[in-house]
């Protein structure tokens, strides 16, 4: 906590400037509307200045506002981070932030839902699902539940679903199986999908008074 | 293609106008990519900020966010350019409620319908804090099925926006629905000046013209605050005295919505009174006709439970993908706003699935929860009373890790989720005490705790 409070004082002093791309490119490119890019920016700023304020989400605020907690690391959440962090700079950016959650909205398309899972499950970023991430995340996840299960039992559950994912036998998922799989098990995506968003324009209505959408 | 279709915001094919109000007009629409009908009022920002609106206008979306009820026309999203602000809102088609009555009395069993769909309503935007303070018929429309709709929420006000007295003091509405206390322009208890309007309303509707009238405003005013009114002869007894209680000038002991719902005329209309004429006709049947409802579903409850007891619930075995969607890392729920509160929560037991499933079994009965349905892995529970958004259903998932350890989902699937909150947090959660071993994100909740008590 301290060490960010000092963080805090440098960063304001040089505090850069972030040019930001025209909302119709945003919106052009995502599923959503102008007006939603615009409403969107409410809840950027709200999230970006909460440790911080400098146009920018950093992992500690990433955490926050998903732990309401600054320093609780978490296996996923990081890798999220990652995903959202297109241009791996180590902050999220408004154009990476929306054009990320576009992928969450309940219009995007289920084939970019399963290709951001995939990704998002490729620890090593080689292009595979392997046995031993899927173990690393299970564990992670039982951990963070403070549950304990034996071992070979993970084990079992790890090796089980890895039969069923990789049809081609050859010990690891690539897209080609796991877009199979995941269309053949929809609710794995439901993790994929924010019913907010499509919201978005009612909870952050304040952006009515300054938007810049012609008339 | 018709050359005269206004498209709006590239989104919605305007319509004809349906109606005028202060800021702006209403007009009818329909989504270009959905084809759903929507209506939507177009407010001139000029005029808003003119008038010092703004505010008003932010908080009048923020309020009616958090309204999604059956009988309140829903607002979808807002849009806005340079110059205007557009709220897209359901659009009903049966028009206003103020027609059908404007052609005669109604019904009594169709008047009892509307009546306890608007009480519901109104039960509803209550319990979220939020007063109407200008139902009248011309606020109450229909939809394509009969169904009634309350609009236009553009004078409530937040149960925030009180005086410390805890009175609403702002003076708005139409005099011949108007309690007498907003009258007298004294501070007001929203919710009582709310139930005065829907006594107006129902006697409306029951009697085809208003219990208060009067040529001079000022005999008029005086009628409404001695609560002076005559129910025509035709209002059935228990209608009659419903109707005092609810057009009683003192606030204070006016009847209160829980109370409305209890009385006998809100809960059967005229049909009960039948149903009950025919028990006492017929004394043989008497003693189980005299509330036919609940005889019903009493028995219906119990063919389910026989009929379900031949599908053994087997928990879905969870698989290692399964697992890692429950990362609270993974869910991003928590980057939008804390009242977004979950529709669900899990728990881990290391019970067997029997166990845990003649918990529930036995929660279900204590609660008088009817078992829907039992599915793999899946009890489905559902609330005999009617509740403020119908009947409450919560779904019970059971997921195998390993014989002796389950992961289990509690949500919501149907009611008022502040109903739902109560059984889960006030009798689900204590009930299963014993048998969970632990509920997620109460750790991190705790360890959250320490640390805000260490810092």
């Amino acid at each position: 906590m301290s060490i960010s409070m000092s963080c805090f004082c440098l960063m304001k002093s040089s505090r850069p400037k972030i040019k930001r791309e025209p909302f119709s490119f945003l919106a052009l490119e995502t599923s959503f509307t102008v007006n939603e890019v615009e409403a969107l920016l409410y809840l950027f700023k709200k999230l970006s200045s909460s440790i911080v304020d400098d146009g920018c989400i950093h992992k500690e605020e990433f955490q926050l506002a998903l732990f309401r907690n600054s320093s609780k690391q978490n296996l996923l959440a990081n890798r999220v981070f990652d995903m959202f962090d297109i241009k791996c700079n180590g902050v999220i950016e408004f154009g990476e932030f929306v054009r990320s959650l576009s992928i969450f909205h309940p219009k995007a398309s289920e084939e970019k839902k399963i290709e951001f899972a995939f990704k998002l499950f490729d620890l090593g970023k080689n292009g595979y699902i392997e046995h031993c991430e899927v173990k690393e995340m299970v564990l992670a996840t039982l951990t963070e539940s403070e549950v304990t299960i034996p071992d070979d039992i993970v084990e079992s559950i790890v090796e089980k679903t890895m039969k069923e994912v990789d049809s081609k036998g050859d010990g690891k998922i690539d897209m080609e199986e796991w877009k199979e799989y995941a269309e053949k098990n929809p609710s794995l995506l439901k993790i994929m999908t924010l019913p907010y968003l499509k919201d978005i324009t009612l909870a952050f209505p304040s952006f009515v008074l300054h938007t810049e959408v012609e008339d | 293609m018709e050359k005269t279709t206004k498209v709006l915001m590239k989104r919605y094919e305007l319509g004809r106008l349906l109606g005028q109000g202060t800021f702006g007009k209403v007009y009818y629409g329909k989504s270009k990519i959905t084809n759903q009908s929507v209506a939507i009022k177009m407010i001139d920002k000029d005029k808003v900020i003119r008038n010092e609106q703004a505010d008003n206008i932010i908080r009048e979306i923020s309020i009616m966010r958090l309204i999604k009820h059956p009988n309140v026309i829903q607002l979808f999203e807002v849009m806005a350019s340079k110059g205007k602000i557009y709220f897209v809102i359901e659009y009903a088609k049966g028009g206003e409620l103020f027609e059908k009555v404007a052609k005669g009395k109604l019904k009594e069993e169709v008047a009892h319908k509307y009546f306890k769909q608007l009480v519901s309503a109104v039960d509803f935007c209550h319990s979220r804090g939020v007063y109407h303070r200008d139902i009248k018929p011309e606020n109450i429309l229909l939809d394509e099925n009969e169904n009634l709709k309350v609009s236009d929420f553009g004078l409530s006000a937040f149960a925030e926006s009180k005086r410390q007295d805890g009175l609403l003091h702002t003076t708005c509405g139409t005099p011949a629905y108007v309690a007498p206390e907003v009258i007298k322009r004294k501070g007001y208890d929203g919710a009582k000046a709310d139930i005065w309007s829907c006594g107006v309303v129902l006697f409306v509707l029951l009697a085809g013209y208003v219990p208060f009238n009067d040529t001079n405003l000022m005999e008029m005013y005086k009628k409404v605050s001695k609560g002076d009114f005559k129910c025509p002869n035709w209002f059935p007894k228990n209608v009659k005295k419903l109707m005092c209680k609810m057009l009683d000038p003192n606030p204070d002991t006016r009847i209160s919505i829980d109370k409305i719902k209890r009385c006998s005329w809100f809960k059967y209309g005229a049909n009960g009174r039948q149903k009950k004429d025919e028990g006492e006709n017929k004394t043989t049947l008497s003693c189980v006709t005299t509330n036919p409802s609940d005889q019903r579903d009493e028995t219906r409850s119990d063919d389910l439970e026989v009929e379900a007891k031949e599908e053994p619930v087997v928990p879905v075995s969870i698989n290692a993908f399964d697992i890692i969607s429950l990362s609270s890392g993974f869910n991003l729920c928590g980057i939008f706003e804390d009242s977004f509160k979950k529709r669900e929560a899990k728990f881990t037991s290391r019970q067997p699935a029997s166990v845990i499933i003649s918990r529930l079994e036995e929660i279900a009965k204590r609660l008088k929860l009817k078992i829907k349905k039992r599915a793999a892995g899946l009890l489905k529970l559902e609330r005999v009373d009617e509740g403020r958004k119908g009947n409450l259903a919560i779904d019970a998932e059971i997921f195998e890790v390993t014989p002796f350890f389950h992961l289990v989902e509690v949500k919501k699937s149907n009611g008022d989720t502040l109903e739902y909150h109560k059984i889960l947090n006030e009798d689900i959660r204590p009930a299963l005490q014993d048998i969970v071993w632990v509920w997620q994100g109460e750790l991190h909740e705790q360890s959250e705790q320490q640390q805000q008590s260490q810092s």
